[in-house]
């Protein structure tokens, strides 16, 4: 199935260069595939990411599908996870797409998704999937944000947040149990930043927070000067006028591919595949990228973030193994490193 | 309570006795039956959960492992520990702060001639309906030690205190300030519909008003303040807004925290959340039970077959002085921190280089008020939360009118049971009962998961304790004589409930209902695990907000949720302000 639909997936795009009229038709599906959607009218998305965000991709992909409307769930990623399950162990599972950070997680529930790929799959990075089902209609990416107010010397480089400059809760940091996006972050602060890392930074005496946004109304109020955030939830901030920037750092970018999926369940497959199409699709992710302030796992970017050089900047994406199998130890160890009580 | 009872009457009375005979019986059972459904069922759940690893929906009881791990785990954790310590520390301060305020307001209202009483009483209530996480966010604006508008001002003004309300006595602060109301709702019904005579009989005998008031009042009304502290403290147990906001920054995990850290952790930790919520209710089982032995045994019935009218002591210029704490009280409460949200929900972004930014005009716009409004969700949650809140109000009011009468003027056998079930849920923190409410009622046959309906559902499980407690209280103090009356006119059970202990409960009745539909709107927990994209109620709304790190819309969206109750509420005061007083010219 899977190479059939990528086989399909590269006649499609070899039809776009011939025929650019056609190109975005076919870029999100057949002629018969938009008029069954069309017909369904609607579909149902679970998402653990913002409401807000996740409204904004909606408002879109109904600019050009405005037949469609997207109803939407939304829980913290935990208690939607949670939801899905007992939602589908009593036939009630009400989702027709599911859009969840935590690969780890949605793989364990891989069962309950349908096969499907989009039709530009061979465009993705193969180590940004971690089931054939699940694809990362989003991704996002850690940047290093700090209030312009506040910040005479801002930091440049990961390594600079243990400088001791930034000493006493000037910096702010996401705890490591909050979730996949921020295990990825303290991961590739050891495999790639130096195994000590976590200590010179904890030696500093940095602020804790429960998780990513409250973490950044924290820094635009000024409560802590610098963190590391994901680059979406402080750039929409940014874009707005708040006191704040943010940066790519030389060492990497932590990415963090979501896993979405059409569940087996899908009252509205076709509707479901549509919309999981343009989102995958080169104009969903450019839309994401300049208006959300996402990443993307396309292998060719088709738009980078500001301040974002790709002959400097690289991306960096854990191994899906590790990132299953360190995860407990690593996390009990950065829990103590960190004075985190758990 | 007097020996006679309604069970024990009507088999006086000879008119078809057999009926009556069963009667009772089939009544216990009936409202045993629908709390075991409301309560016990969904609790099941809960216990199946602590006591093994699995999910009952997923992994069916088939494959039920009972195993103690995560009760050993949980009390041998000694971040739990600590947790729990913090939890009593914070809630009995809190607690004990809120008796002060809530006394003395209901007793300023209810018994002095204090100026504009009316105005003090309706503003006194706000702080009951501001969302315990609004409340945190108003508060960490205004006490953060770092950049707390307070601290800010106090710089400006050249004083070097600060404020820091990220720490222990903040916590308490803050928990005592939003949670007098408990206390005041209690008490002050209590004292209006308290008999004077006794009061006087005080001052006869040549004790000071002052005296009077700490033997004879506050004594007489015992039942209501401890009914009203033991709902403040278990409330306050239960929050989960005001710790997340106020003791994360200080490190400070209380158990509500912790629950929700392990509901949040990936993968989250159910089971474990509902082991350490099975020690939560513990507590709370004790406290209930030394409550009940408190109280056992004596007579608390001050509102007898005698007209009276609530005596109003004359505090000549003093007055000016309780005008004047009540006016503290209510800046501290309800101005400040609404002022801090004002601020929050119009200005763009919330940094200040110094005081003088608070008034660069330049900064504050509409902006977080139209995106609000833009959201097509918005005015469904509105409109799905007042359906939710009005359903739960009267399926809840009718369920605990039941409930109460039963327990407070019958005599029949069960009731205890009746009282002991629908007590438990007040002691569930709600994200844990949430999970419970899915586990128990998704498998449901009909179309109930996904409704409206289930949400009113669980919000009558959940609030049946607050609405029977503020019931309860109005009933013991109506005399048993009154009821004795009706029927020596040969009137029914059914009649007598209708014409002596509705009208003469009214002020109670409509105070537990607006208690309900204020709980109802607040309430998050079980919604999060409940509500689909057409029933979205404001509560989830509200922490998607929050948790979008939007303190503006957070805060926009609170002040329009407090707008709303603060209007509905005030319709009720005003409804049962007039019955309360319709009650004491009939009395």
């Amino acid at each position: 199935m899977k190479r059939r639909t990528i086989l399909a997936g590269i006649a499609g795009a070899a039809a776009t260069a011939a025929l650019p009229a056609r190109a975005q038709q076919d870029a999100f599906g057949s002629k018969e595939l938009i008029a069954a959607a069309e017909k369904e009218g609607g579909l149902t998305l679970y998402t653990a990411d913002f409401a807000e965000t996740q409204q904004e991709v909606i408002k879109e992909f109904n600019k050009r599908f405005p037949k469609i409307k997207v109803a939407m769930v939304r829980a913290p990623g935990g208690q939607l996870i949670t939801r899905i399950k007992t939602e589908a162990a009593a036939d009630k599972l009400g989702a027709d797409v599911v859009n969840h950070s935590d690969r780890g997680l949605m793989l364990d529930i891989a069962d309950l998704f349908q096969d499907y790929a989009p039709p530009n799959a061979a465009d993705y990075r193969a180590d940004a999937l971690v089931s054939p089902k699940l694809w990362p209609g989003v991704t996002l990416g850690w940047a290093i944000a700090y209030n312009t107010q506040l910040v005479k010397n801002a930091p440049k480089t990961w390594m600079d947040l243990t400088k001791p400059e930034y000493k006493d809760k000037q910096i702010g940091q996401v705890i490591g149990p909050s979730g996949g996006t921020t295990w990825t972050r303290i991961m590739f602060e050891r495999q790639v930043l130096g195994e000590d890392y976590w200590k010179k930074q904890a030696a500093l005496n940095i602020a804790l927070y429960p998780s990513g946004a409250p973490l950044s109304d924290a820094l635009v109020r000024g409560e802590v000067s610098i963190a590391p955030l994901l680059y979406n939830i402080i750039y929409t901030k940014i874009v707005e006028g708040a006191p704040a920037e943010a940066i790519f750092a030389p060492e990497g970018v932590p990415i963090v591919p979501y896993a979405d999926g059409i569940t087996k369940a899908s009252k509205n497959p076709n509707a479901a595949r549509l919309f999981m199409n343009w989102r995958l699709s080169k104009e969903g992710q450019t839309f994401m990228i300049k208006k959300l302030g996402n990443i993307t796992s396309l292998k060719e970017p088709p738009a980078y973030p500001k301040g974002w050089d790709p002959k400097v900047i690289k991306v960096w994406v854990p191994k899906f193994d590790e990132f299953s199998k360190l995860r407990t130890s690593w996390m009990e160890e950065w829990n103590k490193t960190y004075g985190y009580r758990q | 309570m007097t020996a006679t009872s309604a069970a024990a009457l009507p088999a006086t009375t000879d008119a078809a006795p057999a009926a009556r005979r069963w009667a009772a019986p089939l009544w216990v059972s009936a409202l045993l039956i629908i709390l075991t459904f409301l309560v016990i069922y969904p609790l099941l759940m809960l216990f199946f959960g602590a006591i093994s690893d699995s999910n009952p929906v997923i992994d069916g009881f088939g494959k039920f492992n009972p195993s103690l791990t995560h009760f050993i785990a949980v009390l041998g954790n000694e971040n739990v520990r600590l947790a729990f310590f913090n939890a009593l520390v914070a809630c009995g301060g809190g607690t004990i702060l809120a008796v002060v305020i809530g006394l003395a307001f209901s007793w300023i209202v209810v018994r002095t001639n204090t100026p504009f009483k009316g105005f003090i009483a309706g503003a006194s209530m706000i702080p009951l309906f501001v969302p315990p996480l609004v409340a945190g966010v108003a508060w960490s604006i205004l006490g953060s030690p770092k950049t707390g508008l307070l601290n800010t001002a106090l710089k400006w003004m050249g004083i070097d205190f600060r404020f820091d309300f990220y720490s222990m006595s903040g916590l308490i602060l803050v928990f005592g300030f939003y949670y007098a109301p408990y206390v005041y709702m209690f008490t002050a019904s209590a004292l209006r519909n308290m008999d004077p005579s006794l009061e006087e009989a005080s001052e006869v005998a040549g004790a000071s008003a002052f005296t009077t008031l700490f033997t004879v009042t506050f004594p007489l009304i015992a039942p209501a303040i401890l009914a009203g502290s033991l709902l403040s403290f278990v409330v306050m147990l239960g929050i989960y807004g005001v710790p997340a906001a106020l003791g994360a920054p200080a490190n400070i995990s209380v158990l509500t925290t912790y629950i929700f850290k392990l509901t949040a952790w990936s993968p989250p930790l159910y089971n474990t959340a509902a082991a350490v919520a099975i020690l939560l209710m513990m507590v709370t089982a004790i406290l209930v039970w030394a409550q009940q032995r408190v109280l056992s045994g004596r007579s608390f019935a001050t509102v007898a077959g005698k007209a009276f009218r609530p005596r109003s002591l004359n505090l000549g210029p003093w007055r000016w002085l309780t005008f004047s704490l009540a006016l503290a009280y209510l800046f501290v409460v309800v101005v400040l921190p609404t002022v801090a949200l004002v601020i929050a929900a119009f200005r763009r972004f919330l940094f200040f280089k110094d005081f003088r930014a608070v008034f660069d005009m330049k900064a504050y716009s509409w902006v977080h008020f139209n995106s609000i409004f833009d959201n097509p969700l918005t005015m469904t949650s509105i409109w799905n939360t007042m359906k939710v809140g009005v359903i739960t109000a009267v399926i809840g009011g009718v369920l605990a009118f039941a409930i109460g009468y039963t327990i407070n003027r019958t005599q029949v056998a069960g009731r205890k049971s009746i009282d002991l079930l629908s007590t438990i849920p007040v002691a569930i923190p709600g994200l844990v009962v949430g999970v419970a409410y899915l586990w128990a009622w998704i498998g449901l046959p009909g179309g109930l998961y996904g409704t409206i309906w289930i949400l009113a559902l669980a919000f009558v499980a959940r609030f049946i304790p607050d609405t029977v407690k503020a019931l309860s209280t109005s009933f013991m103090q109506i005399h048993k004589e009154l009821e004795e009356a009706a029927w020596i006119c040969g009137r029914g059970l059914l009649s007598t409930i209708g014409t002596i202990m509705v009208p003469l409960a009214r002020p109670g009745i409509v105070a537990s209902m607006t208690l309900l539909f204020v709980l109802a709107v607040r309430e998050l927990g079980s919604s999060l695990f409940l509500y689909t994209s057409d029933t979205t109620v404001m509560a989830v709304l509200l922490l998607d907000y929050y948790e979008g790190g939007n303190i503006g819309k957070t805060a926009a969206f609170s002040l329009v949720q407090t707008v709303i109750l603060g209007v509905l509420l005030g319709i009720t005061y005003w409804l049962s302000r007039g019955s309360a007083e319709s009650t004491a010219r009939a009395g």
